[in-house]
């Protein structure tokens, strides 16, 4: 060995490794220079050597040109077997020598071939080690900081439920959150609503948009991740899919989808760790979503109670601020509906020809959708009576209109009446309604005003009877609705017509006010307090005694 | 939601600004790379990576994002970020990002920040 060589290097290549290797810079330069060495000595044209890392060969350094960044398929199967194969680049040929920790790719390959005792292998190997070492540090670091992050994000999710109420904005950060911190490519956020989960958004491609929540597949899989199938809909066209619950209380509100873990070769399976992940995350979620839910939820119904508050006041519009004054005769209306709004009608009037109107209507079902129907009957009848002569023509038209603007199965009970107070006859049409009380004062009998005919917008073409009778002095006459003689007591007892007729055959000799009054104190007695079932509706007209 | 990432690129003497939409993940992180080494190759040794219209980043874009930061070290070049949503400024905050590349509110500010 020469004064100026070591271990077949001159020793200034030896002061150029040495100073190399102690530069902040780190390896990759030394290991450019030691390659360029390694050609020198072997008559090679290019050289590169790859970093075992990840499953695959990782470039950290060439000298000369030709050999890319990451080896394909093809070229690391060549490496495994140690055979010639072409680089892909600039179609050179390569050979390669495996190495600790990694290989060393060099052209032509007959370069590699044979080969006097050389340092440079073992100081490439070195390198290797050293730049391995390096890359776990930054990648444990990276992993520890990303750790971080998810804390961070279940964290920020927390304090969501304090600070977003917005459902929209709420659920696009939780989905964003999520598929980020998964590193997966697609996701999507479904809600709980009515047995099904109903798709609120999505990320990355399509997603189905309805699921039954009791779907065996669907829970086996929401259960048991990736080694449960996923439901084909779920996310078209993903490859690895998890699934988690979003539970509030134990009780399921909706469910995180999660799509195709990314890395830096494609896409793969989720890890173990994720569930774990995710499934906190959805816990913090839940939470959150649950708080924007019951805010959305107070909103609509604010929104619904003002709505109501509005439709009452037209009702109470549209039902008489008082009684006509009609010489000789007595009237009074009282009405209280089960909810804000009802499905009752009443209304007193007086005609053209002096005459009384009177009418009490019910109609089916309640709140909104019955207070619609009884604005409807209000504008039609007023109307009719204006233009129409009383008889059953008057109710016949009235009829079909209200088939023609009222939904299926929705009907209306009604009675009709009209006093001629000069005479003291009474003639009426009843379509359906209760049977009106007409009590006589002279016998203390009472007539009733059977219907004669089917409720008004049940069928086309029906036809209703007109009938009439005389009120005699002192005689009261009573129309009601069913809140009256079916209101219930404790017992589930009905009122019924008998005592109705009894409170009238009490009170008959009161001002009429007060007999409405001594009827609801009554009802209210004979209920004991239990909850209105359904609206309550009086009439009375009374012929003034001799 | 955009969940591709689209890439755009303002050359202004010597900076140049990449414009993000969509998801920095593996693909669009690639993408942001291959702009940015292109950029290098160009001779702009100043680069400002506007995010204002990415809302969602995964690890992998940030190992990328990274690997950038490295490369314009490496070249003694200088590497921004602006218009970040709170969420992204954190997360590049905790991976390190911050500590070897500025982040700004705004473009105009990191240009001038930049280019002094």
């Amino acid at each position: 060995m020469s004064g100026r060589e070591a271990a077949g290097l001159p020793s200034e290549a030896w002061g150029e490794l040495l100073a190399l290797a102690q530069d902040d810079l780190g390896e990759r330069p030394l290991v450019e220079r030691l390659l360029a060495l390694w050609c020198a000595a072997h008559g090679a044209h290019a050289a590169a050597l790859y970093l075992d890392w990840k499953g695959g060969l990782e470039c950290v350094g060439t000298h000369g040109a030709g050999f890319p960044l990451e080896l394909d398929e093809v070229a690391r199967t060549a490496v495994e077997v140690g055979v010639p194969f072409e680089t892909g680049m600039d179609r050179m040929s390569a050979g390669s020598l495996r190495l600790p920790g990694g290989c060393l790719l060099a052209a032509p390959p007959a370069a590699l071939a044979g080969g006097a005792a050389d340092p440079l292998p073992l100081l490439l190997a070195a390198a290797l080690k050293s730049l391995r070492l390096k890359l776990e540090l930054k990648d444990q670091q990276f992993q520890v900081n990303y750790r971080v992050v998810e804390l961070e994000a279940l964290y920020d999710v927390g304090l969501a439920v304090a600070g977003t109420l917005d459902l929209d904005r709420l659920s696009e950060e939780i989905l964003l959150r999520a598929v980020s911190l998964l590193d997966a490519r697609r996701g999507a956020l479904y809600v709980l609503e009515e047995g099904r989960y109903r798709l609120e958004r999505t990320f990355g491609g399509e997603a189905g948009r309805w699921f039954a929540a009791d779907d065996p597949a669907l829970s086996a899989f929401l259960e048991g991740g990736e080694e449960a199938p996923a439901p084909a809909a779920l996310l078209p066209g993903a490859r690895h899919l998890f699934g988690v619950p979003i539970r509030f209380e134990n009780i399921p509100r909706g469910m995180l989808v999660m799509g195709d873990k990314e890395s830096r070769r494609g896409v793969g399976p989720f890890l173990p760790g994720d569930r774990r992940t995710l499934g906190l995350f959805a816990n913090q979620a839940a939470i959150a979503l649950e708080n924007a839910r019951l805010h959305l939820r107070a909103l609509e119904q604010e929104r619904l109670e003002g709505e109501m508050h509005l439709a009452a006041e037209i009702q109470r519009r549209i039902l008489p601020k008082g009684a006509p004054v009609v010489p000789g005769f007595e009237l009074a209306g009282w009405n209280r509906p089960a909810r804000e709004v009802g499905g009752d009608y009443y209304d007193l009037f007086t005609t053209h020809g002096g005459r009384v109107g009177l009418v009490v209507g019910d109609v089916s079902g309640k709140g909104m959708p019955a207070a619609l129907m009884v604005s409807t009957l209000h504008s039609a009848l007023r109307l009719l009576l204006d233009q129409t002569e009383f008889g059953p023509a008057l109710l016949e038209r009235l009829n079909r209109h209200i088939l023609e603007s009222s939904m299926p199965n929705k009907f209306i009970t009604m009675l009709l009446a009209e006093v001629n107070p000069r005479i003291g006859v009474l003639r009426y049409l009843n379509a359906g309604h209760n049977p009106g009380f007409l009590l006589r004062a002279a016998s203390g009998q009472v007539d009733e005003l059977p219907s004669g005919g089917v409720p008004l917008g049940l069928l086309p073409g029906s036809r209703y009877a007109m009938r009439e009778m005389a009120i005699a002095p002192g005689d009261l006459l009573c129309l009601y609705s069913d809140g009256i003689t079916e209101a219930e007591s404790a017992a589930e007892e009905e009122l019924g017509n008998a005592r109705l007729i009894d409170l009238l055959r009490a009170h008959r000799e009161r001002p009429l006010p007060e007999v409405l009054q001594a009827i609801q104190d009554a009802v209210g007695e004979f209920t004991a307090g239990r909850p209105q079932g359904d609206d309550q509706t009086l009439v009375l007209l009374r012929r003034e005694a001799v | 939601m955009t969940e591709s990432l689209n890439v755009t690129v303002d050359r202004r003497d010597g900076l140049a600004v990449i414009y993000t939409e969509g998801y920095i993940n593996n693909q669009g992180g690639e993408e942001i790379a291959r702009v940015a080494y292109k950029l290098i190759e160009e001779g702009f040794r100043v680069l400002l990576l506007n995010l204002g219209g990415t809302k969602i980043v995964n690890s992998i874009g940030i190992s990328i994002l990274i690997e950038i930061i490295e490369k314009m070290i490496e070249i003694d070049g200088r590497l921004g970020f602006c218009c970040l949503t709170p969420t992204i400024e954190k997360t590049f905050h905790i991976m390190g990002l911050a500590q070897y590349a500025p982040i700004f509110s705004d473009e105009s500010t990191a240009v001038a920040q930049l280019r002094s």
